[in-house]
């Protein structure tokens, strides 16, 4: 590409260049023709409703009351102060922390075993990501069943090593871990579908080298498998987080945000703020907190794990 | 590095998604209206005229109405009725963004605590013609005060809904439970104090042992058989037993939040030595109370009328209504009225008459409501009920009539329940004492009051 | 990775990990799929019962009976409105990760890192302009409603530019020699090179868009429109605490499409994500 850049001087001026372009121009045009279908649409679809959204932001605005008074930023103030607000905040962190880290290790762990030699894992690496597909309603209808205190399957398992039944949807303390667990159980697939590809990048020689060297396995894994798969992983715990920190179908069909408000996550205030009290700009001053703390997050991620890449 | 045609470029093409982007929002602000046509399989009747109806009725309720309205279109080959069914969530959700959008339903049924909200969006028909009072076909005189009283709001006050039934609180007993127990199983002979529940419960809630919570073997920690169950909607016991003890939802004015008053406080607290102190209730968090009265390990299951067929599907428990729980002095239960509500907007005359003519057949049909287990809200159907089968029907309807509280009246009802349920949670669970939970809710509660109020 | 063989002791280990974790992923569904076999009142029994004593297929039949459960046209709906979506993301979303990964223009790195940005945006916050935009343009409870919100899809755009980028310049340069343009490069060199990463962001934009069930809520209001999870949260709602094995019946019945895709598309999505680079580099 370089070499197009040094042809600028013999280019024609004004008007004319658009109508006699020369490569670089051609380029550009072209390229706006392959983006446009895409940002006609997410002009029309996401960047519209999103700027309504952020206007919303500033009425105070009850889904059927007429004319909306503008309040300025006294939504966000509010909300500033609210104490279930930062309660359900700290949840979601607690939340998709927790989540996270259980799909990356679980997730890790599954791709190491159906990527070794043995006989059956092509079969496994196609059914453990069957749990992924299932709808949030299946998926609650499932855990809520599973999880339920008196008549939990998983108590009944449970009682067999002699654990007394554990109230996990009745105790503040265990909600979140519940729904974490149910959650990794759910979507513990995709983190594995990416890992056995990061895998299958590490070239095989590097392995065989470090056999010579006398590597045992655990060292293989910790000097050659781990660092190699650094960026993999930063793109799991990206995306996982993003997807995490909505969490809204788990809470809402599984524990119903309780006990009392214990697994109240950002989105089921979002819910309750918007779609319950039909707060409607209270609810748009929500959506925009919440994603800038995402967009403070991710930035936080890449700096931190970026970092650590390079030593 | 680039060139100044390409710049040039840029700024055609953010000019011509500006452009867009101005058109998007101008077609918003048009006024839209019209309702989407439809050609769809979900109606019943095959008439010229069409209704739309959107509902949140569930369960038996649901497919009783359909037989209902398929009797209704019978006798009224000209109307054809397209029938909304969805869980009353979402319900809301679809509601609203639709009187925003205006594309509402012709006829929609919610419930009578919901009535102030929307009368004060200005969203709904003034059905106050429909009543004798004003010239209409619905003798007053045929609804409960009680249950008239939730129709109405405002100055008038005007009457905007049409009460369709009313659904509340009652108890489910095992009978073979008393019976073991050594319990009547006669309605009639329930406790009405706190003291004769208590007693009640412990003689039914079992240990492994077979021990009941009377005997000083009781081991609270291996419970096999429960008495009572505190988990199913706290807000709903909650009411009956703050009235029960004299206190109330609101102030008179409506501007106060009094649910942390001495009654309120008493209440939740007596509600709570049922879990922490008599032991013969599980928490609530994470115990279907639905499950385990089926599966035989809870011997009285408060719930509602709506329970009636399923206690009729499961026949291997032989249960039986009784009224609600007498804690206070004074008899209290909550009900709820399916009510029946017009759009404001709607002016077509043939659609209008089509809805109040099928509003008029269902009510006047209302016998056939019993079915789904609720109690018709029209006297004359309650007195025509079939004693045979409809005992909990009859019993649980005339407690209603005498006694029965409906959720406050205010325009934030939806939310200020939710606050309310979350602290109640709260307390069952031992998370936070009575009055701290109560204290607490309220002034979630109040705020949002005062919010509307602006 | 070595697929050389390894010690038998780590080939143990290996299978006992599998089957743990096989197991625990099954239990389950399993469960799930038992108790739709059983009777209302053995579900009900404690302790819970694993296996039906006596297997009956009478919620099945329920759920193919019950004049307001209307499966074939809700499962028709779900496709249409499923496979339309999907069609249209890959069309929008393929040319523009193409310009992205390849093309230079004014603005390409921050467009695009504002895009990403974009995903950490929750989705509620466009719905009820949205539902609007619907009213305006006479999409409510029609296909349309379904099919294109949405389908300008971020990560689609990324997935496949991350793919894109791969491709060796060289058969491009080669394609340019041959006198293709830009659209004959894209066309003849590009897509052809990328049909498991465009097929995996298919898999994925179908598995994701079936189960959707919010914004069809909201936009569909007839059997004409609405789709599977719509329909079964309905029967979810009507029958909810009565009928658990019918529901569950629901659940199974409705999850079949999706398994059924999945498994003939599985070999693709693990190829597809594996080419995209998505897993290192």
């Amino acid at each position: 590409m370089a070499s197009i850049a040094q042809k600028r001087g013999t280019k024609p001026t004004g008007f004319r260049r658009l109508l006699s372009p020369d490569l670089k121009t051609r380029e550009v045009i072209a390229a706006y023709i392959f983006l446009s279908p895409f940002l006609i649409f997410f002009t029309i679809f996401f960047i519209r409703a999103t700027i309504a959204s952020v206007g919303y932001s500033f009425l105070d605005w009850r889904l059927l009351r007429p004319s909306p008074p503008y309040i300025g930023l006294e939504n966000y103030a509010e909300l500033f102060n609210d104490h279930i607000w930062w309660d359900s905040v700290w949840h979601t962190f607690y939340f998709a922390i927790m989540t996270v880290l259980g799909t990356t290790i679980v997730g890790l762990a599954a791709a190491l075993a159906v990527t070794r030699p043995v006989r059956g894992a092509g079969f496994m690496r196609v059914f453990l990501y069957i749990p992924q597909i299932l709808s949030a309603g299946a998926m609650g209808l499932i855990w809520n069943w599973l999880l339920s205190g008196q008549f939990g399957v998983i108590n009944y398992v449970l009682s067999f090593v002699g654990i007394r039944p554990v109230n996990w949807l009745g105790d503040p303390n265990l909600v979140i871990p519940a729904l974490s667990l149910a959650t990794i159980w759910w979507t513990f697939g995709f983190p594995m579908l990416i890992f056995i590809a990061g895998l299958q990048g590490i070239p095989g020689h590097l392995y065989e080298a470090a056999k010579i060297d006398g590597a045992n396995g655990w060292q293989a894994f910790r000097y050659i498998t781990l660092p190699l798969l650094r960026p993999t992983i930063l793109f799991i715990m990206v995306t996982g987080v993003i997807a995490h920190f909505q969490v809204f179908g788990q809470p809402y069909l599984i524990s119903g945000g309780g006990p009392g408000r214990s697994s109240w996550t950002a989105v089921i205030y979002l819910y309750n703020q918007a779609w319950v009290a039909f707060r409607m700009g209270y609810g748009a001053a929500v959506a925009m907190t919440i994603a800038i703390i995402m967009a403070v997050i991710t930035a936080f991620q890449f700096l931190v794990i970026s970092r650590r890449v390079e030593y | 590095m680039f060139k100044r045609s390409s710049i040039a470029l840029t700024a055609i093409l953010v000019v011509v998604l500006m452009v867009m982007m101005s058109f998007a929002l101008t077609v918003q602000a048009q006024d839209g209206g019209d309702t989407p046509p439809t050609e769809t399989p979900s109606v019943v009747g095959a008439g010229g005229t069409q209704i739309t109806f959107w509902n949140g009725l569930t369960g038996s309720d649901g497919v009783t109405l359909i037989e209902m309205l398929n009797g209704f279109a019978e006798d009224n080959p000209d109307i054809q009725v397209i029938v909304e069914m969805i869980a009353w969530g979402p319900l809301y959700q679809k509601l609203q963004t639709a009187f925003v959008a205006g594309t509402y339903p012709d006829v929609f049924m919610l419930h009578a605590s919901e009535v102030p909200q929307y009368a004060s969006y200005g969203v709904l028909r003034d059905l106050t013609d429909q009543y004798t009072s004003g010239g209409g076909w619905l003798p007053n005189d045929d609804i409960s005060a009680i249950t008239m009283s939730g129709m109405m709001w405002g100055d008038g006050p005007e009457i905007w809904g049409i009460p369709l039934d009313n659904h509340g609180r009652g108890l489910w007993i095992n009978e073979d439970m008393f019976e073991a127990a050594g319990i009547s199983t006669d309605p009639d002979s329930a406790p009405t104090t706190y003291e004769g529940w208590v007693e009640l419960f412990q003689k039914l809630t079992l240990d492994a042992n077979g021990n009941n919570a009377l005997s000083p073997d009781f081991d609270p920690e291996n419970v096999v058989q429960w008495g009572y169950t505190v988990g199913e909607w706290p807000n709903v016991n909650f009411i009956g037993a703050l009235y029960q003890h004299g206190g109330s939802f609101l102030s008179d004015d409506g501007l106060t939040v009094t649910v942390n008053s001495e009654a309120g406080i008493t209440a939740l607290q007596q509600t709570v030595d049922l879990v922490y102190k008599y032991h013969v209730s599980p928490p609530s968090a994470g115990f279907d109370t639905w499950q385990a009265f089926g599966a035989g390990t809870v011997a009285v299951l408060p719930t509602g009328t709506w329970y009636r067929n399923q206690s009729l599907l499961q026949t291997d428990i032989h249960s039986r209504a009784w009224r609600n729980v007498q804690w206070g002095p004074h008899p209290a239960t909550w009900i709820g009225i399916h009510t029946w509500m017009v759009p404001a907007g709607l002016e077509d005359p043939e659609k209008l008459d089509a809805i109040f003519r099928m509003i008029e057949w269902v009510s006047n049909n209302q016998v056939l409501w019993a079915a789904s287990g609720q109690v018709p809200a029209r006297l004359s159907a309650q007195a025509a009920l079939d004693p045979e089968n409809y005992p909990s029907n009859i019993l649980l309807g005339q407690s209603f009539s005498e006694y029965g509280v409906q959720d406050p009246k205010t325009t934030v009802t939806q939310e200020i329940l939710g606050y309310l349920d979350a602290e109640l949670q709260n307390a069952l669970n031992g998370l936070k004492d009575p009055e701290t939970a109560l204290n607490d809710a309220a002034e979630l509660m109040q705020e949002a009051l005062d919010r509307s109020q602006m | 990775m070595s697929l050389g063989k390894i010690s038998l002791p780590n080939y143990l280990g290996t299978y006992i990990f599998l089957i743990a974790i096989g197991i625990l992923v099954l239990f389950p569904l399993s469960i799930a799929v038992s108790q739709s076999f059983m009777t209302n009142q053995e579900v009900n029994r404690w302790p819970p019962k694993i296996i039906p004593t006596e297997p009956t297929i009478e919620s099945y039949r329920a759920l193919f009976t019950q004049q307001d459960i209307r499966l074939d046209l809700w499962l028709r709906n779900s496709l249409i409105a499923t496979i339309g979506h999907t069609a249209a993301v890959l069309v929008i979303c393929t040319p523009a990760a193409y310009a992205f990964a390849r093309l230079q223009f004014p603005g390409n790195k921050i467009l695009f890192s504002l895009l990403l940005v974009t995903i950490m945006i929750p989705g509620q916050v466009t719905l009820i302009p949205n539902y609007m935009l619907m009213r305006d343009l006479k999409w409510l409870d029609s296909y349309n409603a379904l099919i294109f919100p949405g389908a300008a899809n971020v990560f689609g755009v990324f997935l496949l530019r991350q793919f894109f980028m791969q491709v060796p310049r060289e058969l491009e340069e080669a394609a340019v020699l041959d006198g293709c343009g830009y659209l004959g490069r894209f066309w003849h060199v590009i897509l052809p090179l990328s049909t498991n990463a465009v097929t995996a962001l298919g898999i994925f934009v179908f598995l994701g868009h079936f189960n959707d069930l919010f914004w069809p809520i909201i936009v569909t209001s007839t059997l004409a429109t609405r789709t599977l999870p719509v329909g079964l949260s309905i029967m979810q709602s009507s029958y909810a605490g009565q009928y658990r094995p019918m529901i569950l019946a629901g659940a199974v019945v409705s999850t079949l499409p999706v398994l059924i895709v999945y498994i003939i598309f599985q070999r693709r999505i693990i190829q597809g994500v594996t080419l995209t680079g998505m897993g290192g580099r």
